[in-house]
C-alpha cells in the first residue's frame, strides 16, 4: 500500500495501524502531524481543537478542499475518532453547512465526509441566511458569519457542532448562538487551530 | 482508464469520488474527471504581438542556431543544447516572432518562479508591441496575453492550448525527474515544442524518445570566454572550513558559495558574517529578495547559497565556490553553478573552486563536459 499523501509505500507500520485500523498516511508523514488537543475559548464558547493548521495539516486540508481529493477524508480523524465517538456517546452531531455554491463545485459536503467514520447521529436544522463564502475575507467581514445562521429544527438534549478550522471564531459562535435556544447542552469540537484568534 | 492531463494509466491512482472517477497522480494540480476532457483555455493573439527587437544585434554563431530552430520547427520538435551564458532565450526569438506573428500561441515555461519574474521584464523590452503577462504561484489573476511567460507547474491550466511551447531549463528542479509534471508541460501544447537546456541526462532522452526532435548545438558564448574549469580542492568538509576561510580572505572580487543545504547555508553565514561582508539566499528565506539586491548592489561581498540561484542570475565580475560535500550536487547542479562565471563581454576575470572529499563519478562527467564544450572554441 501506498501513503496518500507522500506515494510512498508504506512499510512501517506503526502499533495501531497494524492492530486496529489500517492509517493511510505513512509513519513519517503522520509524524509530521503531531495531535495536540487543546481547549480554545471563544467568548462564552468553548472549543475542543486537535491539530495546528500549519504545515502538513494545512496543505493536506488545501488538497483535500480545493483539490477536491475526496481520498483524503478518513486521514484527518484518523487518530481522534474512538475518542469522539466515547467522550460524545448520546450526542447529536452537527455540521456547519457549505454555501451551495462551493457544494455544487465540489460534488460532496467536505465535513460529513471527513466525520463519516464518527457514529453519531446527524442533526439537521441549521442552515445559512445569507451564503457568505469566507475565502480571503478580512477578520471584519468575518464578524458577519456571526449572525448569519438560523436553526429551525426540533429542541434536542446534546449537541456536537464540528467545524474543520477555527480561525477567529466567528462561524462557531454564530452557530452556537443560533442553536443556543433550541439546544441543552452544545459542546463545539474543531479539527484544526489557526493561531490567529481575536 | 488514462488520465488526459498527465498520462497516467496506472488503476491504482485512480479514485472513485462522488461526481465519478479521477485521477490521483496529478491532484495537486487539481482535479481531472475522466469522464470530462479537460477545458482547452482559448485567446486571441493581437496581430503586431510578433514584431521584436534586440538591444544588441546576435553573434553569428547564435543567428545560425535561431534560424536553424525556426527552419525545423515546421517539421519537428527542437532540442536547444547550448552551454550557459549561450544566449538561449535570444536563440528562440524568431520562432517566438514567427509564431505570433502568425496569430498562433505561444508560451514560455521554466521551472523557477524568479527566472519568470526577469525574463518578464526582458521579454517585454523585446517584444515591445505586445502583451506579456507572467504566470506564477501566488500571480495567476490574468491567464491570457499575447505571450505568456510561466512556471512549469501552471502549464497545468491550459490543456492543449498552445501552439508553440518553449520549455526552457528543463534539467532544473522541480522539473527535472517527475513525469507527471512532464506530462502536464506535454499535454499544455498542441504543436511543437522548442526544449532548451545546458545538459541532456538519461531521463530527458527517455521523454525525448517518443517524439521526433531534432537537436541544435551552440558551443560558443557571445562573449567568446571559455566555460570556467574548476579548481579542485580535496579536503575533509571540517577542514574544509579552514580552507574556505583562506579562499575567502584571498579573494578579490564578489562571490557565491553553494552549499548543499539550508541549515549548512544559514550556520556558514553565522560563522563568517563575523569575519567578513557577507549575507545569505534560500528558497523559503523571507529576507530572500532583499538579499539578492544587496549582493548585486555590491553592498556585500560573499552570499551563502543554495542551488536556488544557480540559474538566472547574471552578475559581473564574480567568482564561485562550491561547497560540495554530501553527494547533493549533480551534473547539471555543478555545470549551471559552474556558468555563473564570466558570462559578460571582458567579464574574464572570475574564478572557480570546489571543495569535495571524493571524485565521484557525476564530477568526472561534469569536468568531461566542460572540456569538451571548450574544445569547440
Amino acid at each position: 500500500m501506498r501513503c496518500l499523501y507522500c506515494d510512498k509505500v508504506i512499510n512501517k507500520l506503526s502499533f495501531k495501524s497494524l492492530l486496529i485500523k489500517e492509517d493511510l498516511l505513512c509513519v513519517e508523514c503522520r509524524m509530521k502531524l503531531p495531535l495536540k488537543r487543546r481547549t480554545i475559548k471563544v467568548k462564552e464558547m468553548e472549543v475542543e481543537t486537535f491539530y495546528d493548521y500549519d504545515g502538513m495539516f494545512k496543505s493536506l486540508l488545501l488538497q483535500y478542499k480545493e483539490c477536491l481529493d475526496e481520498a483524503l477524508k478518513s486521514v484527518f480523524l484518523y487518530e481522534i475518532t474512538d475518542y469522539i465517538n466515547l467522550r460524545y456517546f448520546n450526542y447529536k452531531i452537527c455540521y456547519i453547512p457549505s454555501s451551495t455554491k462551493k457544494l455544487e463545485y465540489r460534488g460532496f459536503e467536505h465535513l460529513k465526509l471527513m466525520f463519516e467514520e464518527v457514529k453519531l447521529k446527524p442533526l439537521e436544522g441549521l442552515r445559512m441566511k445569507e451564503e457568505l463564502c469566507q475565502e480571503g475575507m478580512d477578520l471584519k467581514n468575518r464578524m458577519k458569519m456571526m449572525s448569519n445562521f438560523v436553526y429551525d429544527g426540533k429542541q434536542e438534549n446534546k449537541v456536537l457542532l464540528v467545524d474543520d478550522v477555527l480561525t477567529s471564531g466567528s462561524t462557531l459562535l454564530g452557530a452556537y448562538r443560533s442553536l443556543y435556544s433550541n439546544c441543552k447542552r452544545i459542546k463545539v469540537l474543531s479539527v484544526a487551530y489557526k493561531n490567529n484568534l481575536i | 482508464m488514462e488520465c488526459l492531463r498527465c498520462g497516467n494509466r496506472d488503476p491504482r491512482y485512480f479514485y472513485k469520488g462522488h461526481k465519478g472517477y479521477y485521477c490521483r497522480k496529478c491532484i495537486r494540480y487539481s482535479r481531472v474527471l475522466l469522464e470530462e476532457e479537460p477545458e482547452t483555455f482559448s485567446y486571441e493573439v493581437s496581430d503586431e504581438a510578433g514584431e521584436y527587437r534586440f538591444d544588441y544585434p546576435l553573434t553569428p554563431v547564435q543567428l545560425e542556431a535561431s534560424n536553424k530552430c525556426l527552419k525545423d520547427l515546421q517539421k519537428n520538435d527542437i532540442l536547444l543544447h547550448a552551454v550557459c551564458g549561450a544566449g538561449k532565450t535570444e536563440i528562440s526569438i524568431a520562432s517566438i516572432s514567427d509564431y505570433l506573428s502568425r496569430g498562433l500561441k505561444v508560451a514560455y515555461a521554466i521551472p523557477r518562479k524568479e527566472v519568470v519574474i526577469e525574463l518578464e521584464k526582458r521579454f517585454r523590452k523585446i517584444f515591445h508591441k505586445a502583451d506579456v503577462i507572467s504566470v506564477y504561484g501566488g500571480h495567476h489573476e490574468r491567464l491570457s496575453g499575447d505571450l505568456i511567460i510561466c512556471t512549469t507547474h501552471q502549464l497545468y491550466r491550459y490543456y492543449h492550448s498552445f501552439d508553440l511551447l518553449v520549455l526552457d531549463e528543463v534539467d532544473a528542479f522541480p522539473l527535472k525527474g517527475d513525469q507527471t509534471l512532464m506530462n502536464i508541460c506535454l499535454n499544455s501544447c498542441k504543436g511543437r515544442i522548442l526544449f532548451s537546456t545546458a545538459t541532456i541526462d538519461e531521463w530527458l532522452l527517455m521523454v525525448l524518445k517518443k517524439r521526433q526532435y531534432q537537436k541544435v548545438e551552440v558551443y560558443t558564448r557571445p562573449s567568446g570566454n571559455p566555460l570556467s574549469i574548476p579548481e579542485i580542492l580535496f579536503v575533509n568538509q571540517y577542514l574544509g572550513f579552514i580552507g574556505l576561510y583562506m579562499i575567502m580572505k584571498r579573494m578579490a572580487n564578489q562571490c557565491l558559495i553553494f552549499v548543499p543545504s539550508k541549515k549548512l547555508c544559514h550556520i556558514m553565514y553565522r560563522i563568517f558574517s563575523r569575519l567578513f561582508s557577507c549575507t545569505y539566499v534560500y528558497a523559503d528565506l523571507e529576507e530572500r529578495n532583499r538579499n539578492i539586491l544587496l549582493f548585486r548592489n555590491g553592498e556585500r561581498k560573499f552570499c551563502f547559497t543554495t542551488t536556488v540561484l544557480e540559474r538566472g542570475i547574471t552578475i559581473k565580475g564574480i567568482s564561485v565556490i562550491i561547497y560540495d560535500y554530501g553527494n547533493i550536487f549533480d551534473q547539471s547542479n555543478l555545470i549551471q553553478m559552474l556558468g555563473r562565471v564570466n558570462r559578460g563581454i571582458g567579464d574574464n576575470e572570475g574564478k572557480t573552486f570546489l571543495f569535495t572529499d571524493r571524485y565521484s563519478r557525476k564530477l568526472s562527467q561534469t569536468m568531461k563536459y566542460l572540456k569538451e564544450a571548450n574544445s569547440y572554441l
